[in-house]
């Protein structure tokens, strides 16, 4: 690529369309027009382009790059040697025009989905790299032929580029199974609700390659900021087996109501996946009427027999905590799991390490029934200032705990949930209208 | 649960008699939960110009329109099931499934005819407001015009800007109900039913130019461009997968039926009434003429009464509020979706400003063209789009038959042949009808 005019950077449309030429003796002689360009490794930050697609009169040829002598700046290319391999079939590689252009993408950094009106590439290290996605109305117009004939109006229309190690390809850009695990490392750079917001954006079955393309983990975070009908939809599309998987990492009042709306023999074949000690408690769960604290709570608390001393219980609680979401309170009980009261972790850090739990917990127990109505849970917390409130059998005996975000959820109007920011919001994004 | 000991405390084996009643419940309430776009969309497709038409058609024709509905009805069918197949199979709608497999260029030109026309359908719309008013000038005379059409635009932008989507849902099933005014009228009337059986499955043939003109615009007013985008995202926004598709045709075969059917009492209050009118004058009667649905539901107060004018006229502005509600926002959606503009009225206007650009100014233009031009700019606008939805049609047709028919989209739900060779016939007599009723309304509004 020695020609001193070369092509340094540009839009893929501008090139598309620009004569091929091969060099012969002095002069040089006319093969083909550039129709797409292949991608090797579309999983780097900035893949680079391996070979060039031309339009020629035997039919699509592949032009590695390795052959292309030079690329002029108005998009001229001259190659070494004629054209001799054909087209592979488009399922066995990614090409950009064919399977980028128009497609839907997650954008990672602006957390949301757009479409690729063009991709920008640029010369660097010898190598042609993809540098960008246009996702702006100066792509658009590019792609209209507006360029062409009125250059000044493309320029004085900003432009909105995405750098493309920031793009996230939904999995299905192309229907082979070329994997772009690419996208798995970058959404997981995204909050979980925001991963639920893009999920909201997403159309069914993109939607479900792209929860199926989390870890566990990532995918129950995100399913937890889903609304229900969405969770349900999602469930149906990802398979039994990872879909019980999913679930077992969600909170369980989370999961449990997932569960309760699917049908009861869904319900059978996703619980006899998960292990016997979850599928019971998200079956108790289950079973509770909506709005009630029993269908809010979560069984998953931290509870501990009086006579333990305070510093046992702090090593304890640094070895189960990063399996467990709540640890602010500890739960005294009995053998039969009766609440015989409470301790704030702030207490347990102030106290001696060798007091027993019984002398410092808070005996005064404050706590509902699974049948109390969210409202009443909600109005409990509030008035003791809870960030927490037990959930007790008629016989006194824990069955879970009711977060305050729970209760807040609960009760806080679908309307007033809509309004918050978009970064605080929870749960039901949907779009508001169909059309 | 976490647990500081080692004991593990016997679960108790739950009582499910909540879930099962849940499950029970489910299983009937998904019929109901996947009906919906498809009576929604063919009701929607009895907008004023539908009902003009009809109307029109039963003044002048009296019966003899009769038998084209059921051939009308299967067209529909067959074009309403493959775009609600599309999104059922892909989850896309029809503006992003062309996007993405025709491109910018195709794209452009599909949506930029897709605007203009709907600018002068929902002009159209506004107008139906317009004919109607006069009648309920005679109950509360301060309901003019000036007064109805401001308060509609109100409402539809508000209800859908505000409301959320379960509530705008209900609505606009509401308006579906009042549809059936129509029939109420119909039977007010008491049509000959003898006489209308035969004539609804006889086909009837008059070499008049009239009427061949009469019965393009009768094919060409229930098929329709947006209707296909319409259908499509609907089917798509329920989530209505491919294992429920089975409900969704259901939902789509009943929609066009309904739509037939209220079409088929608008043209036999019609015929009952103006067209016998029209057919035994007396001395010193004159034979009346209706050119708009205004003129029908006025006509209809001496031939059969000031209730079944009433109720043609509530029909009408029922019909104008729900097509003006959805209308310009659909139109809106398919736009900033296919070119990636932030859409969707949960969104603010600076967030949005392209999307609510587009609603608002399809509402605002529509109603204000009703309002403050002429009747005879009016007219033209109404016109020149029913021209551009004369070649959108065929062009949207043929995409869609090109959509459905790739293996790599529609995976093994592709068109059967059986089904193809009826789609391409539908495709091919709309096609020709459209362009010859285009053609025909080009020369005759250009002279």
């Amino acid at each position: 690529m020695a020609a001193a005019t070369a092509f340094h950077e540009g839009f893929v449309s501008e090139l598309v369309g620009r004569p091929a030429f091969v060099q012969r003796g002095g002069g040089r002689e006319l093969v083909g027009k550039v129709a797409d360009f292949v991608v090797g490794g579309p999983d780097a930050p900035f893949p680079a382009i391996d070979a060039v697609l031309l339009k020629t009169r035997e039919g699509k040829m592949l032009v590695p790059l390795a052959s292309v002598a030079s690329i002029g700046d108005d998009g001229t290319f001259v190659l070494s040697e004629p054209p001799s391999t054909p087209a592979p079939p488009d399922d066995e590689t990614l090409y950009l025009v064919e399977d980028l252009f128009d497609k839907q993408i997650i954008d990672v950094d602006g957390r949301k989905v757009v479409r690729i009106n063009d991709i920008e590439i640029t010369r660097a290290g010898g190598a042609l790299r993809v540098v960008a996605a246009d996702i702006g109305v100066s792509g658009l117009l590019r792609r209209l032929g507006v360029g062409r004939l009125a250059p000044s109006i493309v320029q004085r229309v900003p432009r909105t580029l995405i750098a493309w190690d920031n793009v996230a390809p939904i999995a299905d850009m192309n229907p082979s199974e070329i994997r772009l695990s690419v996208s798995q490392g970058r959404l997981s750079r995204l909050h979980p609700s925001d991963l639920a917001d893009i999920v909201e954006e997403l159309n069914r079955t993109d939607a479900a390659r792209m929860v199926s393309s989390l870890d566990d983990e990532d995918a129950a975070d995100t399913f937890e900021h889903l609304d229900v009908e969405t969770q349900r939809e999602l469930i149906e599309s990802i398979g039994t087996e990872r879909a019980a998987d999913i679930i077992e990492e969600m909170d369980s009042d989370d999961a449990a109501d997932l569960l309760s709306e699917l049908p009861q023999e869904r319900q059978e074949e996703l619980l006899a996946q998960m292990d016997s000690q979850t599928a019971e408690d998200l079956r108790e769960l289950a079973a509770y009427a909506e709005g009630t604290a029993g269908s809010l709570m979560t069984t998953e608390y931290v509870w501990i027999y009086p006579h333990r001393t305070v510093a046992a219980t702090i090593a304890k609680i640094r070895e189960i905590a990063p399996e467990t979401e709540f640890i602010y309170y500890l739960y005294v009980t009995d053998q039969t799991r009766k609440l015989l009261g409470t301790l704030s972790l702030r207490t347990l850090l102030l106290s001696p390490p060798d007091a027993a739990i019984h002398a410092i917990m808070d005996p005064e127990i404050v706590s509902v029934t699974p049948e109390t109505s969210a409202e009443d849970v909600a109005s409990t917390i509030a008035r003791y200032d809870l960030l927490a409130c037990p959930v007790l059998d008629a016989g006194g005996s824990m069955e879970g705990i009711v977060t305050v975000d729970d209760a807040i959820d609960a009760i806080l109007p679908d309307r007033l949930k809509k309004q918050l920011p978009r970064f605080t919001r929870h749960g039901s994004a949907r779009r508001s209208i169909a059309v | 649960m976490q647990q500081l000991d080692g004991e593990h405390a016997a679960p108790e084996i739950a009582a499910r008699r909540t879930a099962a009643r849940r499950g029970i419940r489910r299983s009937l309430l998904l019929f109901f939960s996947i009906v919906g776009p498809g009576i929604i969309t063919a009701n929607a497709d009895n907008d004023v110009g539908g009902i003009q038409i009809y109307s029109i058609a039963g003044a002048q024709f009296g019966h003899t329109m009769l038998w084209l509905l059921i051939p009308i009805t299967i067209a529909l069918i067959v074009t309403q099931e493959m775009c609600a197949r599309m999104g059922a199979v892909t989850g896309k709608g029809l503006a992003d499934l062309i996007r993405e497999n025709f491109g910018v260029k195709v794209t452009a030109i599909v949506l930029l005819l897709f605007v203009l026309a709907d600018l002068g359908n929902t002009a159209a719309e506004f107008a139906g407001i317009a004919y109607a008013s006069p009648v309920f000038q005679q109950y509360l005379p301060v309901l003019t015009k000036y007064l109805i059409v401001p308060l509609v635009a109100v409402f539809v932008f508000t209800m859908v800007t505000r409301g959320n989507y379960k509530v705008v849902e209900r609505v606009f099933f509401a308006f579906c109900v009042v549809y059936l005014s129509y029939v109420a009228s119909g039977i007010m009337v008491h049509p000959p039913w003898g006489q209308i059986l035969t004539a609804l499955v006889i086909p009837h043939f008059t070499p008049t130019q009239a009427y061949v003109l009469a019965a393009i615009g009768v094919i060409g007013t229930t098929i329709s461009p947006w209707m296909q985008f319409y259908i499509q995202s609907a089917v798509v926004e329920k989530g209505v997968t491919i294992k429920d598709y089975a409900y969704s045709r259901v939902d789509v075969i009943t929609g066009a039926i309904v739509t037939d059917v209220i079409a088929f009492f608008i043209i036999v209050a019609c015929a009952a009434t103006i067209f016998v009118h029209n057919q035994h004058l007396t001395p010193g009667q004159h034979a009346l003429t209706v050119s708009t649905a205004g003129d029908v539901a006025t006509a209809l107060q001496p031939l059969a009464g000031r209730y079944a004018s009433l109720l043609f006229a509530l029909g009408l502005l029922n019909a104008a509020i729900f097509t003006a509600s959805i209308l310009p926002l659909s139109t809106a959606y398919y736009v900033c979706e296919a070119f990636g503009f932030e859409s969707g009225v949960q969104r603010r206007f600076a967030e949005a400003p392209v999307f609510y650009a587009l609603y608002a100014g399809l509402i605002a233009i529509g109603g204000g063209i009703v309002l403050l031009a002429s009747d005879a700019v009016e007219n033209a606008i109404i016109f020149y789009s029913q021209v551009i939805n004369g070649v959108l049609l065929p062009l949207v047709l043929v995409l869609m038959l090109l959509l459905i028919n790739r293996p790599r989209i529609m995976g093994r739900y592709t068109n059967n042949i059986v089904f193809n060779v009826v789609a391409w016939a539908t495709v091919i007599v709309v096609g020709v009808l459209t362009v010859i009723s285009t053609a025909q309304t080009v020369f005759a509004g250009g002279g």
